[in-house]
């Protein structure tokens, strides 16, 4: 198939299926909490209705900045989508797009001039001080299979079996991870409802709607890392059983926790960071 | 000849006498990525923070003056091409003086500003950012000592990983966290990042992260656990 035309469809597909999982992710939390709750397909036609809403600028914004970031996240987005189901690259470069996508969050945030996108760009240093360590177990899955080239973890798990079994702390500090980019997880402290809507409070229209893309291909990626490196070589029917049942576990966990208080969340996952790597590293040992 | 680091092919090798950067797509991604914040950066205009006033219902806007914010954004700039430098170059030697470039402007970009608590928190990360600057250095001095060069595409292609290399590693890392503020230092410089300039402290934030990552790729290059 043609490149372009491969990544384009690509692109859709995460956004497409992101879209639809967070919808799902909501729809099962409003159940367990006794509430009928939005229909599957809102945050999809949430995300298109602000590509129709006209964009509003505040007058503190930095400009072009203010701009410009939301952008940058959506390109970073993309670039993730290219180095993971188009090319099967490098993973230390999908760790390098998750820590950019970061500051995407912050500067979102700080941009407006808003208190409460202040408030969550604080947050997004704090919080990065602790994904970013998440994020670093991955780390273990080259000191197991050797390399960090996607394809080639791939095939070493369709000859030595899924690394989920292997290196299972691992896998779930990214399920921890996963989890924490979740929304309305206890770990969402730069989203919190507590400082409205977060990094997203003062962004409106066009560029609401590219963060809200941006999300939903974040979400897809992040579980397509997951399935991929901690379980292997699946099938498009598999991957689509994958993400809906990882959805459906972040939704119990998520529909029954509260939001952590922002030091809390971050020395929790720290020392589940902490937890991961050095007993992954001691059961490679052993 | 294909030279891989870490499963991704080398895309190109600029040698600038003994200074030799190298391009894998990570490398490349990262170098794009803070050149092209470094530019949005110096187009920009900083925001205005509204804050509520106490003890009336008006609003109290927080600007940065002309003359912070141009030294701002020339510290700004410099931070953002050490930390390009950074992610391409192929010797740990440059690396490290870039890291340590990049603390030193992360203090300036806000020492400028005129808040007490702001300022206290520069001091306490300039503080830890010294310190760090030993084991920096230390760490790749004992990498130099232990493997006979600084490149990292030599390095590379050793087939061994000796207790004075990890050593070595360790005090690198140990600098590059204690000069970034990353965790365990971050609760130091998150502070720092209540001060109004948005794209000023985007770099600050950006460079700490991209080095981070920077720093993994040459660490796992340097110790082979196979």
């Amino acid at each position: 198939m043609n490149l372009m035309l491969n990544i384009l469809l690509n692109v859709i597909i995460a956004f497409l299926i992101g879209t639809i999982l967070i919808g799902l992710q909501r729809k099962i939390m409003a159940r367990i909490q006794g509430r009928p709750g939005p229909p599957i397909i809102q945050h999809l036609l949430h995300t298109l209705k602000f590509f129709i809403k006209e964009s509003a600028f505040p007058k503190t914004a930095a400009m072009p900045f203010y701009v410009a970031i939301t952008a940058m996240l959506f390109v970073i987005w993309v670039a993730a989508v290219i180095d993971g189901p188009v090319t099967e690259g490098s993973l230390l470069l999908i760790f390098a797009i998750y820590t950019i996508q970061k500051i995407g969050e912050h500067n979102a945030g700080s941009s407006s001039g808003s208190p409460y996108g202040k408030m969550s760009c604080v947050r997004a240093v704090y919080s990065a001080a602790a994904e970013v360590p998440l994020f670093a177990v991955l780390i273990i899955i080259y000191l197991k299979a050797g390399t960090m080239n996607i394809s080639s973890i791939i095939n070493y798990q369709s000859i030595h079996g899924p690394l989920l079994f292997t290196i299972p702390l691992a896998a779930i500090m990214f399920f921890v991870l996963i989890l924490s980019k979740s929304q309305y997880s206890p770990f969402a402290i730069t989203k919190g409802k507590d400082i409205v809507s977060g990094y997203e409070t003062e962004h409106f229209g066009l560029l609401r709607g590219y963060l809200m893309i941006s999300e939903s291909i974040a979400w897809y990626m992040l579980l397509w890392v997951f399935l991929t490196v901690f379980i292997g070589p699946l099938s498009l029917p598999a991957y689509l059983i994958g993400m809906v049942v990882l959805s459906t576990i972040v939704a119990f966990i998520n529909a029954v926790t509260p939001i952590l208080n922002p030091n809390h969340s971050v020395m929790m996952q720290v020392s589940l960071a902490f937890i991961g790597i050095a007993g992954s590293i001691v059961l490679l040992m052993i | 000849m294909v030279v891989s680091i870490l499963g991704s092919q080398i895309i190109g090798i600029i040698p600038l006498g003994d200074i030799v950067f190298y391009m894998t797509s990570f490398n490349l991604f990262m170098f794009a990525a803070a050149l092209a914040f470094t530019f949005i950066i110096a187009i920009s205009k900083t925001e205005t923070q509204v804050e509520a006033e106490f003890g009336s219902l008006g609003d109290r806007e927080i600007k940065v003056a002309k003359k912070e914010f141009k030294f701002r954004r020339f510290l700004a700039i410099i931070c953002g091409l050490a930390t390009a430098g950074a992610m391409v170059t192929g010797d740990i030697f440059d690396f490290t003086l870039f890291v340590c470039l990049i603390g030193i402007v992360n203090i300036g970009i806000v020492g400028a500003v005129k808040q007490i608590d702001v300022l206290d928190s520069a001091f306490q990360y300039g503080l830890i950012a010294m310190i760090a600057s030993t084991p920096l250095f230390v760490g790749a001095s004992l990498i130099l000592a232990a493997t006979g060069t600084i490149s990292i595409l030599a390095i590379n292609s050793l087939t061994y990983t000796t207790p004075m290399m990890l050593f070595g590693s360790i005090l690198l890392f140990l600098g590059v966290a204690g000069e970034t503020g990353v965790a365990p230092f971050f609760a130091t410089k998150a502070e720092m990042f209540r001060t109004p300039g948005s794209p000023f402290l985007l770099i600050i934030h950006l460079s700490s992260l991209l080095v981070i990552v920077r720093v993994i790729e040459i660490l796992l290059i340097i110790n082979k656990p196979f």
